[in-house]
């Protein structure tokens, strides 16, 4: 018993020193969860809440971005908006947009959609993003005397994450193949790459599980990866250690997978041999 | 004496886990329910910023550049001094999800005393995956300082994302 209360004591001092965090910027966020999905009769809410040490002003936004061949998001400004970005603005509401948050204080943001009559099936996607709107840069830095003759700078970050929010409106599907798989180098290092394939309506979206044939722990799992229907194929291209790259050269298995949260059935899965 | 008060209070917690860990044995016969929703998450937290500590501007223009590692390079003609620093961003999420990173390639910083001043920004990284602990991405860049730059506070503000796709 008293090793146990030994034990306990000692578990609750490493919680203490976890609970020590180191000094953050203002402006830190949680957003959860990380992708909304809608059918066009229901709302939903999105947590945010302030993680940094101080409080903080997030502003909540709604941006158009779309999928390029790598598998990039390109931000669109709105008025460079097509018919179907423009709808999608139109059919969802939410609110706040702007809030105030002490440290650690979550805040529900209320989703609404409303898809207008006469609505062409399909999906409709808007991209929220939440950022901290930034204090008043200091224009001069009191903790440093005044250098003659030199200049100073400080360069302050707006940052921020953006979820999808996706509307479907009517009877959609939609299919995707994995195509040839290889290792590139790219200017940041080794990275595991291949095309995906999409057809349909509307996007696809889950897990890529890649996996040698007669080993059970998979080399590499990459979940989230979508492909949007404003593209046909795009490349997905993974980031991998070097000793990784090297291993995942020869037969490999690829799986693309749903979402855990919808079943996790399979998009579609090929044997590859990784060049 | 407090030793022995912290012992109690631990061992009051220790039987507190074990009435608990009881009703939720006995959960299966009881007739209320309790739900809670696991929502999937995603944190940035910024941990450093880009600094180009200070420069003393030259006759001739050139370009003060910090690698997403932190290194600077100075040009030739300036003087540099002062630690500099990459920005950098942590992300957490659900392990093994793909975030890209998304931003301005650009900033325009304006002076105190007058005058501009640009900066390129690299990216460390055009995607993150998460592993178990997170992940992170930096920011570096390129200062391009002209001849006899307008001493001053030079100041500016870049956006950067997270997005999930």
């Amino acid at each position: 018993m008293l090793r146990f209360l030994k034990g306990f004591g000692l578990f609750s001092a490493v919680v203490l020193g976890a609970a020590a965090v180191p000094v953050q910027a203002a402006g830190d966020l949680l957003v959860a969860p990380t992708r909304v999905v809608l059918d066009g009769s229901r709302g939903t809410e999105v947590v945010l809440n302030n993680i940094g040490s101080e409080p903080a002003t997030y502003r909540i936004s709604l941006e158009i971005k779309r999928m390029t061949a790598l598998g990039g998001l390109d931000e669109i400004d709105e008025g460079d908006a097509n018919d179907a970005e423009k709808a999608a603005l139109n059919m969802i509401s939410f609110s706040p947009r702007r809030v105030t948050l002490p440290p650690n204080q979550p805040q529900v943001i209320r989703v609404g959609v409303r898809v207008p009559e006469g609505t062409a099936p399909g999906e409709y996607r808007a991209h929220m993003l939440f950022r901290a709107v930034p204090d008043a840069a200091p224009a001069a830095d009191p903790a440093k005397p005044a250098t003659s003759g030199g200049v100073s700078i400080a360069l302050t970050p707006i940052y921020g994450i953006t979820i999808p929010v996706i509307v479907r409106v009517g009877d959609l599907g939609a299919e995707a193949s994995i195509g040839e798989a290889r290792v590139v180098d790219t200017v940041d290092g080794p990275a595991f790459a291949f095309d995906l394939t999409r057809t349909g309506n509307r996007s696809v979206y889950g897990d890529i599980e890649v996996t040698r044939p007669g080993v059970a722990e998979p080399l590499l799992l990459a979940r989230g990866i979508a492909v949007y229907p404003e593209v046909g194929q795009r490349q997905v291209q993974l980031r991998v250690p070097a000793e990784l790259a090297a291993k995942l050269k020869g037969p490999v298995r690829i799986r693309y997978t749903e979402d855990r949260e919808v079943g996790g059935g399979a998009i579609d899965e090929a044997d590859r041999v990784v060049k | 004496m407090r030793n022995i008060a912290l012992k109690r209070a631990l061992m009051g917690a220790a039987i507190a886990a074990l009435a608990m860990n009881a009703s939720a044995a006995n959960a299966a016969s009881a007739t209320g329910t309790a739900k809670a929703k696991i929502l999937r998450q995603i944190t940035l937290t910024n941990t450093s910023d880009l600094q180009y500590a200070t420069v003393i501007s030259g006759a001739t223009a050139s370009t003060v550049a910090v690698s997403t590692a932190g290194a600077a390079t100075c040009g030739a003609g300036l003087t540099c001094t002062g630690t500099t620093t990459a920005a950098n961003f942590n992300i957490a999420g659900t392990s093994g999800a793909v975030v890209l990173v998304g931003g301005d390639s650009s900033v325009t910083l304006n002076g105190s005393l007058g005058g501009t001043m640009t900066s390129s920004l690299t990216y460390s990284a055009t995607n993150v995956t998460l592993s178990a602990t997170g992940g992170s991405f930096q920011v570096g860049g390129t200062l391009s300082v002209g001849a006899n730059q307008t001493a001053g506070d030079y100041s500016g503000t870049f956006n950067v994302t997270a997005n999930y796709q």
